[in-house]
């Protein structure tokens, strides 16, 4: 059971805690659903630092807070604008009450193979800024995300904000999500994809994003260059869909098999085609 | 019927009397009383299915501070056996666990902390026995006994339902179809935990505040266990946050009872998590059921032979009557002359099968509907036409040869939903499908018995009271856990005093002062206390009549009328204000007590004599329901888009209390047919929390609409009959016909997910016939 | 930690565990009992509450986290002798049964209401999809709350 609870209004009160060891808690709601044995005796919450929770764009890029809830972020016009398939996203996450809780920050360290937010933001090329005592950095989401409930986030570090350059107004952003059930579900198979055309819609450039078939989210460039040259049909995609059902390696567990997982994440791509109309 | 009891149309509507304290927050239900300095009881879980304990140190958990009591099965006095028909289930285990929920110890502290972390130090050791985790595989020679003393082994109960000689006619049939199908385990997911609040008493006894569906059979069944005297327990039962059959029987009750027992006088309380919940609480049981069903060419019902097979879990619950209700209805709604169902019921180290809304008629309306649509397909017919054609009227034999009632009957309800547009319309509504889709509809045809059956009495007795302020108190004994019948009490009771509702207030069952009236289940309390009720209304009536003449000084007392808070005199136009009245009375005089049994079969036929309670039955509720699905062809995803249910209920006293009823039954049993699944296997259940045990959301059901047709019960309290479970039948065997419809998905199990779908379209173009 | 806060209008203090559950602190140190714990993991919305007026989930909230806030329970939106308009609805449609799950759909209904005054039925069911009902299936809860929308003005809710 928690006993301790830290608020720090900055950083610097932030790092303290951090290299003591203290547990970071952001809108706890992967925290505190944990095992009690899992549970610590002491957390130090974000959600007293404002520069946490900034969504503001820098010379073209996007920068989204990692204390942002993701009912913030799903009404901010930067991504309800620019981002849809963030928004979409962020929409299909929880429920109404989870989303005022739950940060962008904290679905990414959580780092779970369905976690919403993260098929988009890896289609989208994201990065992950990192920030200690001893300074910030930043890496790709990719190299981030390590495994189920692992990431590259090193002792003393919190994820301070995701970057991102916004896809042209042009791109097709889609986003589905599959769930047994449709609000309070973790994801089955996600479906995250943005897509480059000219003007006789044909694909130009293609970034396909799943989630729920992998250790962790997972890109599949080769079912994405199989897109480049073609239209976005049913055909393209189809032949698309095959090579996917490659580059993921879904398992069985109690919300679905493997093979449904595969045969799914291949179909979802057909989807895109009525977007694409 | 005479003007007072007649109904009017502003009964149609009526608030209930519960809602306005539940809509603000202020409705306390037994998981909001904590007496302060209460103390906290837990129990360990055993988890695992099939084991000898050799070990079981308590050592550590007793050094927790602020550990009260660290108690086993050596601590229980008493038999230490609970059960309502059976005596067979340990309140603390002995030397062997039989199934996943198994409470090995009892922890009471100070704290909920304390508890928790004394619960954690309890490591108890145990030796694995091979379990037996199937119906059918626990009948067979070799199979591990769950009970090794058991007289018939893991056979808890074998019967037979049988009229005519159905093996014969069906090798006579034209057309013969058959399926084997099969139902899973169904948690009730109530929303208020089950808990309760207990300490000791004067003389031995026990003073308890539970959620709970049977306060009066709860004191027997702690009284049995333990060693006490039943009749020194005291239970209250408030308002539940939902039962549904969950709790009717003892969950926390002999524990509670037990900590409470150590606890030097103070309150206890005990409330299990969610998990525990669905790691100890009984099950809706999960079936196999075998069906062969016999035609004529022309569609005429023939026969119809079952096989089923009821997985009782390691402790029989209610299970052999549950059984029972299901062979009773196998036959469903339909004229069939020659039947012969059997069935076994079979102890298993999976979790335990109990009460659950719909009581065993769940599973066999699935099979037997299935079956139907099975000979429809046959046939080449319409599957609501040959319901139709083959629905049982009044006053014909049912399938186990108890002659129907009179009233409203299935055609009608049959009827009202082939009006309504969702079937009327589903040509076109198919043809609108969006892209990636097909869509489908289904229909089907239900009926639920009312009541205990024989064996058992389904008696109510009733205390009603006119209070020193000239107002009335009702002794409510039938637990009101959402069905509204403390409401549909206070209505019917203004109708026959002619006093308006706010006149009356309920007493919600407190064995103390309230009157033995059984259980709150099986369809039977606004039937059964409500008849009972009407009785002491009358009784009422003529009391206040006789001593208001007196005081009037008028001869003739039937001259006498009940107006609001008066008893008026029309030949002088005197008005004696009930509280002026009330003062004259002495206070045993100011109760009416009354009682009703509801009436049994007469001459019930020569079968079925393995169950002693619950067979047969007289009144049931008729319904038809149908379903329209939309399938997404990328997913197999089945999203319900309409849900129509009529009912056959007797008279309806409060219209939004019958859609209440159906809207509830109906979303119930959308999610046993698409959503609801534990996963067990081999005795645990891989989905036991809300995060993976899925019942729908907002967003997973339609307006589920509801026709309540006129009909009238002439026995029942307003002409009403008891129709709280009817509405769940429908919607499994409905969506499985309208997904058959969509994609050519025969499906034969329950849930059904979205792989058998997709498997079920992939074979709709390579050309194949998939079934679930 | 001495906790200082609003809760439904009124400034309260109290000294306690700042690791305590809000909903714990809700119903014991206050006895506000309308936050009801269902699963104690966020998933059945049975223990709703508005923050700053934002739905909330108080099981999984600490008492630290209320620190300076304004707190608004069930309880908060009306009484027996002066219901909301929310309420009311409820109560007159049949949106209850047994009545666990209706404190919380009323909280997240008023939160819906405030952000969508005039929401269709399935921006209803979209705002109530964090709170569980077993009894209902929802339909006189869509009911209760496009009811109590009509009936209050525009520009309030």
């Amino acid at each position: 059971m928690i006993r301790v609870v830290h608020a720090p209004t900055c950083f610097e009160q932030l790092w303290e805690f951090l290299d003591a060891g203290v547990t970071v808690m952001a809108g706890g709601t992967d925290l505190l659903v944990r095992r009690t044995a899992a549970v610590p005796e002491a957390v130090v919450l974000l959600e007293g630092i404002p520069a946490l929770r900034e969504i503001r764009e820098d010379d073209g890029l996007l920068r989204l807070g990692a204390g942002a809830t993701h009912a913030a972020l799903a009404r901010h016009p930067l991504v309800r604008d620019r981002l849809p398939i963030l928004a979409t996203a962020l929409s299909a996450l929880g429920s109404p009450a989870i989303r005022n809780m739950g940060t962008l920050g904290g679905n990414i360290a959580t780092a779970s193979p369905a976690g919403d937010t993260l098929p988009p933001l890896l289609a989208l090329n994201a990065r992950v800024e990192l920030a200690s005592r001893g300074g910030i950095r930043s890496l790709p989401l990719a190299e981030f995300l390590l495994g189920p409930g692992r990431t590259a986030l090193a002792p003393g570090e919190i994820i301070t904000a995701v970057c991102l350059a916004p896809p042209a107004a042009g791109v097709l952003q889609h986003f589905e999500k599959v769930g047994r059930r449709n609000a309070l579900a973790i994801a089955v198979v996600s479906l995250a994809a943005l897509i480059d055309r000219d003007a006789d819609g044909g694909v130009t450039a293609a970034r396909l994003a799943c989630g729920s078939v992998a250790p962790t989210v997972c890109c599949a460039p080769k079912a994405a260059a199989a897109l480049i040259g073609h239209p976005l049909d049913r055909e393209t995609l189809g032949r698309a869909g095959k090579i996917l059902r490659q580059e993921i390696a879904p398992i069985d567990d109690v919300r679905a098999s493997a093979a449904y997982r595969r045969q799914v994440a291949d179909n979802l791509l057909l989807r895109l085609a009525i977007d694409a109309a | 019927m005479t003007a007072i009891d007649a109904l009017s149309p502003e009964d149609a509507f009526v608030q209930r009397a519960d809602a306005l304290a539940k809509a603000v927050g202020r409705e306390q239900f037994s998981i909001d009383v904590t007496p302060p300095g209460c103390l906290w009881a837990g129990a360990k879980r055993a988890g695992v299915p099939h084991a000898a304990i050799t070990a079981l140190d308590m050592t550590a958990a007793r050094a927790v501070p602020g550990v009260v009591a660290v108690l086993t099965a050596a601590d229980v006095p008493g038999t230490n056996r609970q059960g309502i028909v059976h005596k067979d289930q340990p309140v603390l285990v002995e030397t062997c666990v039989r199934h996943c929920g198994d409470a090995v110890a009892l922890v009471v502290a100070e704290t909920r902390e304390a508890l928790t972390e004394a619960l954690d130090r309890i490591r108890p050791e145990f030796s694995p026995l091979p379990g037996v985790f199937d119906p059918v595989a626990a009948l067979l020679p070799d199979a591990p006994l769950v009970h090794p003393d058991h007289v018939g082994g893991n056979v808890l109960v074998h019967g037979l339902m049988e009229k005519g000689d159905a093996p014969a006619a069906l090798a006579g049939c034209d057309v013969v179809v058959e399926g084997e199908f099969s139902t899973p385990l169904q948690d009730h997911v109530f929303l208020e935990l089950p808990n309760g609040t207990a300490r000791t008493a004067a003389k031995g006894g026990l003073d308890m505040v539970v959620s709970t569906q049977a306060p009066f059979r709860d004191r027997f069944e702690i009284g049995q266990a333990l060693g006490l005297n039943p009749m020194h327990i005291r239970v209250r039962a408030p308002y539940l946050g939902g039962g549904f059959g969950g709790k009717d029987g003892a969950t926390v009750q002999c524990l509670l009872a037990l900590a409470a027992l150590h606890a030097g006088g103070r309150w206890v309380k005990m409330v299990w998590s969610r998990e525990e919940t669905f790691l100890a609480g009984y099950k809706r049981h999960a079936a196999r059921i075998r069906l062969r069903l016999g035609a004529s060419r022309d569609g005429t019902l023939v026969a119809l032979t079952g096989l089923m097979h009821f997985d009782a879990g390691p402790y029989a619950h209610l299970s052999g009557e549950i059984m029972a209700l299901g062979m009773e209805h196998a036959g469903g709604p339909y004229r069939i002359p020659h039947t012969r169902i059997e069935g076994f019921c079979a102890y298993t180290n999976n979790p335990i099968g109990g009460a659950f809304r719909g009581f065993g008629v769940v599973q066999t309306s699935f099979a037997m509907e299935r079956c139907l649509d099975a000979l429809a397909l046959r046939l080449g017919r319409d599957p609501a036409a040959l319901r139709r054609q083959n629905a049982l009227r009044p006053g014909e034999p049912n399938a186990i040869g108890v002659a129907t009632e009179t009233g409203t009957d299935v055609v009608a309800c049959l009827d009202a939903v082939m009006a309504h547009p969702v079937w009327a319309n589903r040509l076109e509504w198919k043809k609108q499908a969006p892209p990636l889709t097909r869509r489908g509809v289904g229909i089907a045809a239900t009926l639920n018995a009312m009541g205990y059956g024989r064996g058992l009495p389904d008696a109510a007795a009733v205390k009603l009271e006119l209070t020193p302020s000239g107002a009335f108190l009702i002794y409510n004994s039938v637990p009101d856990m959402g069905q509204g019948n403390a409401s549909a009490f206070v209505q019917m009771a203004a109708r026959a005093l002619n006093q308006p509702p706010e006149a009356f207030t309920v007493c919600q069952p407190d064995t103390r002062c309230c009157l033995p009236a059984g259980s709150s289940s099986a369809s039977r309390t606004t039937y059964t206390f409500g008849n009972a009720l009407l009785r002491a209304c009358r009784s009422m009536r003529e009391k206040l009549q006789a001593r208001a003449s007196l005081a009037l000084l008028v001869d003739d007392p039937s001259r006498l009328a009940l107006v609001t808070g008066g008893v008026y005199d029309p030949v002088t136009g005197q008005t004696l204000p009930l509280a002026r009245l009330a003062a004259f009375l002495s206070r045993d005089d100011r109760f009416c007590v009354d009682q009703f049994t509801m009436p049994v079969v007469e001459n019930p036929p020569e079968t079925g004599k393995a169950f002693k309670f619950g067979f047969p039955h007289r009144y049931y509720s008729y319904g038809a329901c149908v379903c329209a699905v939309e399938v997404d062809e990328l997913t197999g995803q089945t999203r319900l888009d309409a849900c129509v249910t009529a009912v056959a209920c007797g008279q309806v006293l409060n219209r939004q209390g019958v859609e209440q009823q159906i809207q509830g039954a109906a979303a119930q049993g959308a999610g046993l047919a698409l959503f609801e699944d534990t996963a067990l296997t081999a005795g645990h259940m891989r989905a036991q929390d809300l995060s993976t045990y899925l019942i729908p959301t907002a967003l997973d059901l339609p307006d589920l609409a509801c026709i309540a047709l006129d009909d009238n019960e002439p026995s029942g309290p307003f002409g009403l009959k008891g129709m709280g479970e009817i509405g769940i039948h429908g919607p499994s065997p409905a969506v499985a016909q309208a997904l058959a419809d969509a994609t050519g998905l025969t499906v034969r199990r329950l849930p059904v997910t979205p792989e058998a779908v997709l498997d079920a379209l992939a074979a709709q173009t390579s050309g194949t016939s998939p079934c679930n | 930690m001495q906790l200082t806060f609003t809760l439904n209008g009124a400034p309260v203090s109290v000294e306690t565990a700042p690791g305590r559950r809000a909903i714990d602190l809700l119903r014991e140190e206050f006895g506000l009992t309308a936050a009801k714990e269902g699963c104690g993991s966020g998933e059945c919305g049975a223990c709703s509450i508005l923050v700053d007026g934002s739905l909330r989930l108080s099981c999984l909230l600490l008492a630290a986290q209320l620190a300076g806030h304004s707190v608004t329970t069930a309880e908060g939106l009306g009484t027996l002798e002066a219901p909301s308009p929310l309420q009311t609805a409820f109560a007159a449609h049949g949106a209850i049964q047994c009545g666990f799950c209706t404190p919380g759909m009323t909280i997240a209904a008023t939160a819906l209401l405030a952000e969508n005054p005039d929401p269709d039925r399935q921006a209803v069911r979209q705002g109530l999809a964090g709170n569980l009902c077993r009894c209902t299936g929802y339909v006189k809860i869509v009911d209760a709350v496009l009811a109590a929308a009509q009936s209050l003005p525009k520009d309030h809710a």
